[in-house]
């Protein structure tokens, strides 16, 4: 590894460490080893899909008064009418409420509504230290909004629920962790580079890719030379670290670089410098991929609810109805965070009432 | 608002929403004690999970966290404080594997594990407890809920999410006992395994006492009862002698170097467990050790494997 350089080198020495010794075998050793026991245990009784904890037997008598509080969630589409995330309806004139850094922009996106009617959308406040966007459905009024009610009474193994995908299929889970601050270290493109400068001085080598990161997703090789980013020409690769941790994850970097002779150009969606450096190698993977900003929140709620990126921005619900949270990030296979209301609805609120009536300009008296 | 189209098919026995309510409550109810008995493991090179099943400070683990028997590691309680142990018994086959909590002045917290195999039924409900990812203390444990969707000889298979960091820990029943010991992910969300308690139960019944269950790995052959590691001089050094053993009578102290088994220079561990291995119990074998830069010789007599030993 000597000369190359990760774009952080703070405790890599312990996350490489864990990813070889006990990581490795619990995922690796089963996937080798799922074929070999489907073969020698044919006859074992199985528990149907339909009656395991997320299966539509089990969650009968939820689904049979779930649809109602359901209709607090909408969708996102893009201009092609492709699902892009979810967003909850947080005011019946139409204000609804999404995870920024999934949305860099609004411009050529619309709300799906539950009756099927899609609005245009106005972007009223973006919020990156909760990673939040307000916005309001143009010329709709009468929505169902979310129900939020406080979660401080929340305690480990409280069950949850959300719904999952276009269709808002209903997900349980429970409370996993203790609620808290989850801090940050900026955001990451995914690539190890070449200490040394490039023969010719001119970029930065890249030596490898990290699996399911943005440089991966923006089709970046390994032996591309990074020549630029954004207006900046890059010498350096200490320079590439300073530009890139200056933004935050969701961000859109231009990447200029030589390939074969060329030169190319690509742009990248930044990701958790975190995330990035833990899932080198897919290590946490997460069955359905995980969101591209998975810290630096203020506030946060953990759960094991099976659910996908896309699903982000939709609302948290306990088993009453009443909604508990905004889900915030799709972090692995075990986790996901969720703002509780506390942390953001007060704020909102006062977003919203701006929105309706700007405050005046004040009169000043000069005595 | 109309309903959502799922069919329902009146046949099958739906989950009541009482269902739901109790599983809630009653894991609630058992998870302060589960927590207190979950720990992390750190080896070497890597962070997992395992769990405390006697007050002694016996303990359950996977045998790809601690690899081999006599190894020492870290073990880090819920609250932060950080414990040495040392592995016992590994079953590299089953990866069930067993450590001790060196500590054995205190009554550690722990839960009980069930013997009662055949509970663990698919459908049961379940829970789990780990440290995916490592110990982070602002966290805390990582419960989760689900049902036990499979049993097989040596497995449980259930729909608990599971990743790396959760090796070793506990799948509990709704009784509160551990029914499992986390194992292995396959690609799927419900396919999470984890070891039965089948392969620690059959170990167990075989020798009864936790004297026993110590040198689990030992094997056949005579009994020295030297726990031996390399010394950064790539030195073959006893790291513990165990109580009541044939090598603690003849004053073989842990930190002796062992330089020749009967005229045989001794460089490494597996040379060296073979050495003890190929005598029977009654031969007598003469170590060179050093200590402190003196050397001497210590002759042993090798009883028999420590089954009969703990009911002297």
């Amino acid at each position: 590894m000597m000369g190359h350089s990760f774009e952080l080198s703070i405790g890599l020495a312990s996350h490489a460490a864990w990813r070889v010794t006990v990581l490795g075998p619990l995922a690796w050793l089963g996937l080798l080893l799922s074929a070999l026991a489907v073969h020698a245990q044919p006859s074992r009784p199985t528990l149907p899909l339909e009656d395991r904890t997320n299966g539509h037997h089990t969650l009968a008598v939820l689904n049979e008064f779930f649809p109602a509080a359901l209709a607090c969630v909408v969708h996102i589409e893009d201009s092609q009418g492709k699902t892009v995330c979810a967003a909850t309806i947080v005011d019946g004139d139409g204000y609804v409420l999404m995870k920024a850094s999934e949305l860099p922009e609004l411009k050529h996106m619309h709300v799906k509504l539950v009756n099927g009617r899609a609005a245009g959308l106005r972007e009223i406040r973006r919020d990156s230290r909760m990673d939040l966007l307000l916005a309001q459905a143009i010329g709709v009024t009468g929505l169902k909004a979310a129900n939020f009610g406080g979660t401080r009474s929340l305690a480990h193994g409280q069950w949850l629920c959300s719904g999952s995908g276009k269709n808002r299929a209903l997900r349980i889970g429970i409370v996993s962790a203790n609620r808290r601050r989850v801090p940050g270290l900026g955001a990451a493109l995914g690539v190890r580079m070449d200490e040394k400068q490039s023969k010719n001085g001119k970029g930065v080598r890249i030596v490898s890719i990290a699996t399911d990161s943005p440089a991966e997703a923006a089709g970046l090789m390994a032996e591309d030379v990074i020549v630029a980013i954004g207006d900046e020409r890059v010498e350096q690769f200490k320079r590439v670290h300073e530009i890139v941790s200056k933004r935050q994850p969701g961000e859109v970097v231009e990447v200029r670089y030589l390939r074969e002779g060329k030169t190319l150009a690509s742009r990248v969606r930044l990701a958790s410098r975190t995330k990035v450096l833990q899932n080198w190698e897919g290590e946490d993977f997460a069955n359905g991929g995980i969101s591209l900003r998975t810290d630096n929140f203020p506030d946060v709620l953990q759960h094991d609810l099976p659910l996908v990126p896309a699903d982000m921005g939709g609302p948290l619900f306990m088993l009453d109805g009443s909604v508990v949270g905004i889900n915030i990030a799709r972090v692995d296979r075990v986790t996901t965070f969720a703002l509780p209301t506390e942390a953001f609805w007060a704020e909102v609120r006062q977003w919203i009432d701006f929105d309706r009536q700007p405050p005046k300009a004040q009169s000043v008296n000069v005595d | 608002m109309a309903m959502v189209g799922i069919a329902v098919n009146a046949e099958v026995p739906k989950t009541d929403l009482n269902t739901l309510l109790q599983v809630q409550s009653q894991v609630q109810k058992l998870f302060p004690q589960a927590k207190a008995a979950l720990v992390a493991i750190q080896t070497g090179g890597g962070t997992a999970s395992g769990v405390i099943i006697s007050p002694s400070g016996l303990l359950l683990t996977a045998a790809h966290v601690v690899d081999k028997p006599g190894r020492e590691i870290r073990v880090v309680l819920q609250d932060g404080t950080v414990t040495m142990a040392k592995s016992l018994g590994v079953d590299q086959a089953t990866d069930a594997a067993l450590a001790q909590l060196k500590d054995l002045a205190k009554p550690w917290p722990s839960v009980n594990l069930s013997r009662d195999l055949g509970k663990a039924q698919p459908g049961e409900w379940c829970f789990a407890l780990g440290h995916p990812g490592g110990f982070d203390k602002a966290r805390g444990p990582v419960l989760r809920v689900g049902k036990i969707v499979k049993q097989t000889a040596n497995n449980l298979h259930s729909d608990c999410v599971l990743m790396g960091g959760d090796s070793g820990g506990p799948l509990f029943n709704m009784d509160g006992e551990v029914i499992g010991i986390h194992s292995q992910i396959w690609e799927e969300r419900d396919q999470n395994v984890h070891v039965s308690m089948a392969p620690f139960l059959r170990s167990w019944d075989a020798m009864q006492a936790s004297q026993v269950i110590r040198v689990w790995g030992i094997g056949a052959g005579g009994y020295l009862g030297v726990a031996t590691r390399m010394t950064d001089q790539v030195e073959l050094e006893v790291a513990d002698v165990i109580e009541g053993s044939p090598a603690l009578r003849a004053g073989v102290l842990a930190g002796d170097v062992i330089l020749e088994l009967n005229g045989d220079a001794m460089t490494d561990q597996h040379q060296f467990t073979a050495a003890v291995k190929a005598k029977a119990a009654g031969d007598v074998v003469n170590l060179k050790l050093r200590r402190a830069g003196k050397e001497r010789q210590v002759v042993v007599t090798l009883t028999q494997k420590p089954k009969e030993e703990s009911t002297e």
